[in-house]
């Protein structure tokens, strides 16, 4: 049976039936988004894995928390997301993973062809950067991954975190802030791993 | 435009939040203050460092691993559900198939006693009948023509149409009680008869069957 046409509801509908095509659909569209946003906010493979299958499974298990009245199956899945998400990072906000693999076997990075150099210089400047967004508070850094990574609008982005667009504007240029300075200070500041070689 | 208007609204130059007109005017702000120029300068360098990181990542997706045991964990689910399933189509079969041979055996119970009572109905009203003429196997009624029977002694001159007609198996000496001459010499022998009985239940005619009338005009 096609399910590719099929809207997020029937699918789900589907699925809470036991039918696996109409999971792996769903599934399919919606965990490369969940699962970045999680990396992004969590910097950790295996915390972003362990929220994405946590949020399908209360999928599966209670697909009847789902009110087609409150809105898209798409909103739904990233409502549980950030809630996982956040409690995650209540429970270990300093729990940083310097685990490059970002859990789909390969780094998710373009291989690169230039030189190895190039390459580590690269690499050091992106988990600089990771490391920068990942210091920021919670609610600036889920500001900055929304609007900035995820390229989301401002509307967008105020529907996902559940707060006025002015609140959104509010954190994302505090987060801009304190991303700059942090950035500033890396850059100055050598790497543990260089420093220590 | 001032610096905080600039902060607020400078840094998304570029990237379509902001209309081109504020994007004009954040330009010629920047032009003339060099601390939100260096700002502005601050966070091209950091967006394009985000940029990078956010390519990094952009392709990253969820393992297999997790779509495999999400699979395993909706048959899981589902198998309980297929086995009440299953349970309530047996059910609601068995109990279809209950419910039929009750239908069946109700049916057949009924259309017994029907076919009972219908019985019942016919064999009283022939008992009845066969009440209300006591003489059934014996009294049958005789023909209509009542110009046949011979007045009894004292008896009235009666129509058929006003008693009723019985026949009777007598021996031939009772038909002297009935004040009719009789030969003894036959007298023990068994003769069936016609009687006229009135309303009142007294006899008033007799009508001698064939071999009786021969037996009496011989003697």
């Amino acid at each position: 049976m096609n399910v590719l046409g099929e809207r997020d509801d029937v699918l789900l509908r589907r699925a809470a039936k036991g039918d696996e095509i109409a999971f792996t659909e769903l599934y399919r569209r919606h965990q490369a988004s969940l699962y970045r946003y999680a990396l992004r906010m969590t910097g950790s493979p295996w915390a972003a894995e362990e929220i994405v299958q946590d949020v399908f499974m209360t999928l599966i298990r209670q697909p009847k928390k789902y009110d087609s009245d409150r809105g898209e199956v798409g909103a739904f899945l990233f409502g549980i997301t950030r809630n996982r998400v956040l409690k995650h990072l209540e429970r270990s906000p300093r729990e940083f993973s310097l685990d490059q693999e970002t859990g789909s076997g390969s780094s998710g990075m373009p291989v690169d062809l230039l030189t190895p150099a190039f390459w580590a210089e690269r690499r050091e400047r992106v988990e600089q950067v990771r490391d920068a967004v990942l210091s920021l508070p919670p609610e600036f850094r889920e500001a900055v991954v929304l609007c900035e990574l995820e390229e989301l609008t401002y509307e967008e982005a105020a529907q996902r975190s559940g707060c006025p667009i002015g609140t959104i504007r509010s954190r994302l240029h505090r987060g801009r802030a304190l991303l700059m300075a942090r950035l500033e200070l890396l850059r100055d500041v050598p790497r543990r791993a260089s420093a220590g070689s | 435009m001032k610096c905080e208007e600039f902060e607020a609204i400078g840094l998304d130059a570029g990237t379509g939040r902001i209309s081109s007109g504020e994007e004009a005017v954040a330009a010629a702000h920047a032009a003339t203050c060099s601390r939100c120029a260096a700002l502005a300068d601050s966070w091209e360098a950091a967006r394009l460092e985000l940029s990078v990181f956010a390519g990094a990542t952009r392709q990253a997706e969820a393992p297999a691993r997790v779509q495999m045991r999400l699979l395993q964990e909706l048959r899981a689910q589902r198998r309980p559900h297929q086995l009440y399933r299953r349970t309530g189509i047996i059910a609601a079969w068995g109990l279809a198939a209950a419910a039929s041979v009750v239908a069946v055996v109700s049916w057949q119970n009924w259309r017994t006693e029907h076919a009972r009572l219908v019985n019942h109905r016919i064999v009283p009203a022939v008992n009845n009948q066969a009440q209300s003429s006591p003489a059934v196997d014996t009294v049958l009624v005789a023909d209509e023509d009542s110009g046949t029977f011979t007045p009894l002694p004292g008896a009235l001159p009666l129509s058929s149409d006003d008693g009723a007609v019985y026949e009777v198996r007598m021996q031939r000496a009772s038909l002297g009680a009935l004040g009719l001459p009789v030969n003894e010499e036959g007298g023990s022998d068994w003769i069936s008869v016609d009687l006229l009985v009135a309303d009142d239940g007294t006899p008033q005619g007799v009508r001698l069957h064939q071999n009786a009338a021969q037996s009496l005009t011989a003697e």
